[in-house]
């Protein structure tokens, strides 16, 4: 019982614990995010005497983050006053993010660090034809359909319909 | 009385009728389909409105917003997988009763409850939101900043799984706000060297990536899910001896919905909850609730439909959202040069009037398409994942793109779907977030003016009887959901 409680993340019931660990992790973040913009908001320069009374540009941000900081300081103990609710969020984030999913993270990032050498039509089917197959589609006809028909029908809507303006990438070479 | 016919005339021109069935429709189809949502079919439409007359844009996002929330109640009922979280309560029932071979009657309770919820909001949104407009334009910058400041607190208690995550979203969505140039001083504020940040940064794109982008990642892990659908063969509209049964039911569902609605950063689902939970406290027979009972959909159906108006009486006299959905159409609002407050009902009154229109019109359209389509609509739950979310990811990459055609919008997108995911799985919720980047502006520019006026003294701000009001609001709703338990805990010591 003792091994298990150790690799539990979650807090016992018995409220021996004093901080929830996981909550403890992001209220540092939070406040390490917090200490870094008040640190950059003592870098704004002062309003100039010459607007007169104002408040200076640093005044509202710096309250916000004392306000996130206090915020995050009570989130690793908001497991004692508010359980069931953190309970529940504990079910959810002990579920690992599965590999799919870090994937398609990895898929949206390099398709869009490509579109602009792609433009907009190849970029589409790109990324009509990546995402079922590496989703797991089996069926490919209805892969290579869906690829070539539903971009085709988007670019259609909204370059001729809509007149939006869709870069050409590489295809302007083609011509 | 010109004003309402002017607004009126507006709506009843051919085109912008078919711009509010249009939204009536996409609006049914995102309410219905799991992982899509009102808030993430506005987002994604914002950028390709601009296109349009705004009279258009914000009548078909109305109507929108009205057909969303009927639509949840289908694959709710024929799923048990409520497309949008106002229709969890309608599911209760609602999946009983279909499952008991009347997915049909269950539809059209659904529907017929729904039109009039939302048909009484619309009175009161009419009536309401001139008075209220009125009223608001004695504020002066102290009691509006009171009144954010109320709207913000609001979000503690907005549906959510926690109030201290909800809060701390929304003080970064107002601190996301200060991004860019100060415009009292001319001061450029984190702006990290990055030129594109000079305008601050860009409302549409976060959203499209919090909706949007987030939700996708979410539904990449259940891709393989199998789903027990049910085919509805019709829709059962009930019959006059069936609605005079439920009419208490309906009526006082109507009333608790507007009136939550009206509420700041309260919205549809909470009026939901708090629908089925009073219909079942009023109800002669509350062991059969969670068994099929009729009272048990038309209490939150009519109850979220009719918070949909009710959100919309703060949101156009204020410029306060009264749940995320209308935040998104506020932003819209001002990005079509609109200047959602009472200023919007002096200036352009005819815009009150449109939008009474449009939503009177999308309230009868959803039941005309529930009553033509249901069957249609119950297929939509076929359509594959791998199909459907790289769709809404090729309409989030151009959303976003061409909001300004900078591509630096689709790096701010994706950054905040990704950061959205990871902030959802430890219990955050983006409408709070979303909350706070649209009011930020407004907080700040009223804070700021205040203390100008007294001379940089918080404590003068007292001298407000309005102010505080809302700062006596602002104290209750920011200790209210913890006064059970901060009451356990000191009965356990």
């Amino acid at each position: 019982m003792s091994d298990q409680s150790s690799h539990n993340l979650a807090p016992e019931k018995s409220g021996a614990k004093m901080f929830h660990r996981k909550d403890l992790w992001l209220a540092s973040i939070l406040i390490a995010f917090g200490a870094f913009m008040y640190y950059e908001a003592t870098k704004f320069p002062s309003a100039p005497m010459v607007l007169g009374d104002t408040l200076n540009a640093d005044v509202f941000p710096r309250i916000l983050v004392v306000m996130l900081i206090v915020l995050a300081c009570i989130l690793p103990i908001e497991f004692k006053i508010t359980p069931e609710k953190i309970e529940k969020i504990d079910k959810e984030r002990n579920e690992k993010t599965i590999p799919i999913t870090w994937i398609t993270i990895v898929m949206i990032l390099t398709i869009v660090s490509l579109s602009s050498f792609l433009g907009a039509a190849l970029t589409m089917f790109v990324t009509a034809i990546v995402f079922p197959l590496v989703w797991g589609e089996k069926n490919y006809i209805a892969v290579a359909i869906y690829a070539v028909v539903f971009p085709m029908l988007v670019y259609l809507l909204f370059h001729e319909v809509l007149g939006l303006y869709m870069e050409p990438g590489v295809l302007e070479y083609l011509k | 009385m010109d004003d309402v016919l002017k607004g009126l005339s507006l709506i009843f021109e051919f085109k912008n009728i078919m711009v509010i069935f249009a939204g009536v429709l996409i609006g049914v189809l995102v309410g219905a389909l799991p992982g899509l949502s009102s808030p993430m079919a506005i987002a994604l439409l914002m950028p390709f409105t601009i296109s349009l007359d705004p009279v258009a844009a914000i009548s078909m996002m109305a109507a929108l917003y009205c057909a969303g929330t009927f639509g949840g109640s289908i694959t709710a009922i024929l799923i048990n997988a409520p497309g949008a979280p106002p229709a969890v309560a309608t599911a209760l029932d609602g999946y009983q009763m279909a499952k008991k071979g009347e997915p049909g009657r269950a539809l059209g309770l659904a529907a017929v409850s729904s039109v009039i919820g939302g048909m009484i909001s619309i009175v009161i949104f009419l009536f309401a939101t001139p008075l209220l407009a009125e009223l608001a334009l004695k504020f002066g910058p102290i009691e509006y900043f009171g009144l954010a400041l109320f709207a913000l607190s609001m979000l503690a208690s907005m549906s959510g799984k926690s109030s201290i995550r909800n809060l701390i979203a929304g003080v970064t969505g107002v601190l996301i706000s200060t991004v860019g140039v100060h415009l009292a001083t001319g001061v450029e504020r984190f702006e990290f060297g990055i030129p594109e940040l000079s305008e601050g940064i860009k409302f549409v794109p976060v959203l499209i990536g919090l909706f949007a982008i987030s939700e996708l990642l979410t539904q990449s892990k259940t891709l393989n899910d199998a789903v027990e659908r049910m085919n509805a063969k019709a829709l059962r509209l009930p019959t006059i001896a069936e609605l005079k049964a439920l009419k208490g039911t309906i009526l006082r569902s109507s009333g608790l919905g507007t009136f939550i609605g009206i509420l700041p950063a309260e919205g549809s689902t909470v009026a939901a909850m708090m629908g089925y939970n009073e219909a079942k406290r009023f109800s002669k027979t509350p062991e059969l609730f969670g068994t099929g009972c009729a009272e048990g959909i038309v209490g939150p159906e009519a109850a979220n439909n009719a918070a949909a108006g009710g959100a919309m009486v703060p949101t156009l006299a204020l410029g306060i959202p009264g749940s995320g959905t209308t935040a998104l159409i506020l932003a819209a609002l001002v990005m079509h040069g609109f200047r959602p407050g009472p200023y919007l009902i002096t200036e352009t009154p005819h815009m009150v009037y449109a939008i009474f229109g449009a939503m009177f019109i999308a309230n009868i359209g959803f039941l005309g398409i529930g009553l033509v389509g249901a069957k249609f609509f119950s297929m939509i739950t076929f359509i594959p994942k791998r199909f459907l979310w790289p769709s809404v990811l090729i309409f989030s990459l151009i959303g976003s793109y061409s909001y300004s055609s900078a591509f630096f919008d689709v790096w701010v997108m994706l950054l905040s779907g990704i950061i959205g995911y990871f902030a959802l799985r430890n219990g955050f919720s983006p409408a709070p977030l979303v909350m706070g980047l649209i009011l930020g502006g407004m907080l700040e520019e009223t804070f700021t003016q205040s203390m100008v006026i007294y001379d940089s003294n918080f404590f003068k701000f007292f001298d407000s009887g309005v102010f505080v009001f809302f700062f006596i609001l602002t104290i209750i709703s920011l200790s209210t959901p913890f006064w059970g338990n901060i009451r356990r805990l000191f009965k356990k010591k």
